[in-house]
């Protein structure tokens, strides 16, 4: 469905990545393959080196110690905060939200909403949503949007599918009002028939943990993971991005009424670097205006890459500049969503070290 | 059909493929080749195929002989 918005505006974002670097090369002796093949598989990928956070280290205090940076440089005042959306898929708890627990631990007011929301790969476009549909509240008038995921601790070691391209990270964005008439253009779609695309599927409340669950068992491919572990039907994932993302973007472009070369970004969720190039040729887009630099520097950090390839690829540029953007993020659920947004004269923008 | 021939070589790493070899026999195969087959594949032909489909084709012919059917659909 299209979605429209007025009168409202990115004003920061701040990236939080764990300062431990784990290479690509140092996991290949986990894996079922030759050191030949892994090799070759890095460079059609994109693999390098990607960002894990260190065992016990959870979302909130990647989250934590994002606000405390904002805080400390006067960037943001804790009264402000009329509301966080948390997206994330590693929540602390089943219950309470992790969201009123970073409230709590930052010692917010009470007279606010904090909100969990389920969402991964698109988690970036529907928290945005969310934010741009509560901000039609006179009550309310910045609103935090945190994307925060460590799901490297659910993935197997032992899996070259998916361990290679995981990583781990928090941004915070903050969305507010403004007189500004530009309008904010979306779109999003949903396939729950396709919900084991990307799932793990033990541990909920339909298949709880078990020693059984726990078993370490080789797939067809050679890979090794157990039913606590995330999985991904790579292929499944790859069709499903070439045959959705470049019509959903014609209808964005259509909706909005922007041509194509009017657009100065497009950045996509960063599922890895050859699926981005692929979606670029298809789309017919030069691949300067798609990054697809974020695997093979940080890894996949789920709704956090986009934050992330906006961060590392415009930085400082965009407090000064401002720019079309087409944001896009595909994956889990399956869900899929996209925006056309002005981006830029921000009061903050960068990736700092946990 | 010729010019995708010439691609399977240079994914599988063979000078010359035969209609009746087994795609799992290569050498080569892992997902990376799987994926890269099925991405070629929605370039060139503009539809997609699953890995479950590409293995059960068993050999390069039965594969060939998926995409023209696929192709005509």
């Amino acid at each position: 469905m299209n979605l429209k918005f007025n009168n409202k505006l990115i004003t920061g974002i701040l990236t939080i990545l764990p300062a431990n670097e784990v290479k690509f090369e140092d996991e290949i002796a986990n894996y079922n393959f030759s050191e030949a093949k892994s090799l070759k598989l890095k460079m059609a990928m994109g693999y390098n080196t990607h960002r894990i956070v260190e065992e016990g280290v959870t979302i909130s205090d990647l989250c934590i110690f994002g606000f405390n940076y904002l805080f400390e440089k006067e960037i943001l005042k804790k009264e402000e905060i009329d509301a966080i959306i948390l997206v994330t898929q590693s929540p602390e708890y089943f219950m309470p939200p992790t969201s009123n627990v970073i409230q709590g631990k930052l010692g917010l007011k009470q007279d606010m909403i904090c909100m969990d929301i389920n969402q991964g790969c698109a988690g970036f476009e529907i928290g945005l949503i969310q934010a741009f549909m509560l901000l039609e509240q006179e009550a309310i008038n910045k609103v935090v949007l945190l994307n925060a995921d460590v799901l490297s601790q659910k993935v197997s070691k032992r899996d070259r599918n998916s361990n290679p391209l995981i990583g781990d990270g928090a941004s915070i964005t903050i969305i507010e009002k403004t007189e500004n008439k530009n309008s904010i253009f979306a779109n999003i779609k949903m396939d729950g028939t396709a919900f084991d695309a990307l799932i793990i599927p033990a541990g909920g409340f339909k298949t709880p943990s078990t020693p059984a669950t726990s078993e370490m068992i080789e797939d067809a491919a050679g890979n090794f993971r157990s039913l606590n572990n995330l999985v991904m039907k790579g292929d499944a994932v790859f069709n499903f991005v070439q045959k959705e993302v470049p019509p959903m973007i014609d209808n964005l472009l259509k909706y909005s009424g922007y041509q194509r070369e009017n657009v100065d970004y497009f950045m996509f969720h960063q599922p890895n670097k050859f699926m981005l190039q692929k979606l670029a040729d298809k789309m017919g887009v030069p691949y300067h205006k798609m990054p697809n630099n974020i695997v093979e520097n940080f890894g996949n950090a789920s709704g956090v890459s986009i934050p992330t390839a906006i961060t590392f690829n415009l930085g400082q540029k965009l407090i000064k500049e401002k720019y079309k953007i087409c944001l896009a993020g595909f994956g889990v659920g399956l869900t899929w969503s996209s925006i056309l947004i002005d981006l830029g004269n921000l009061d903050f923008c960068e990736i700092i070290n946990y | 059909m010729e010019a995708f021939i010439k691609k399977l070589e240079g994914i599988l790493e063979v000078d010359k493929i035969e209609m009746d070899d087994v795609l799992l026999d290569f050498e080569e195969w892992d997902s990376l080749t799987s994926l890269s087959i099925i991405a070629t594949i929605d370039a060139d032909f503009h539809f997609s195929i699953t890995a479950e489909e590409l293995l059960s084709a068993g050999t390069v012919g039965n594969l060939i002989k998926l995409i023209q059917v696929k192709s005509k659909k």
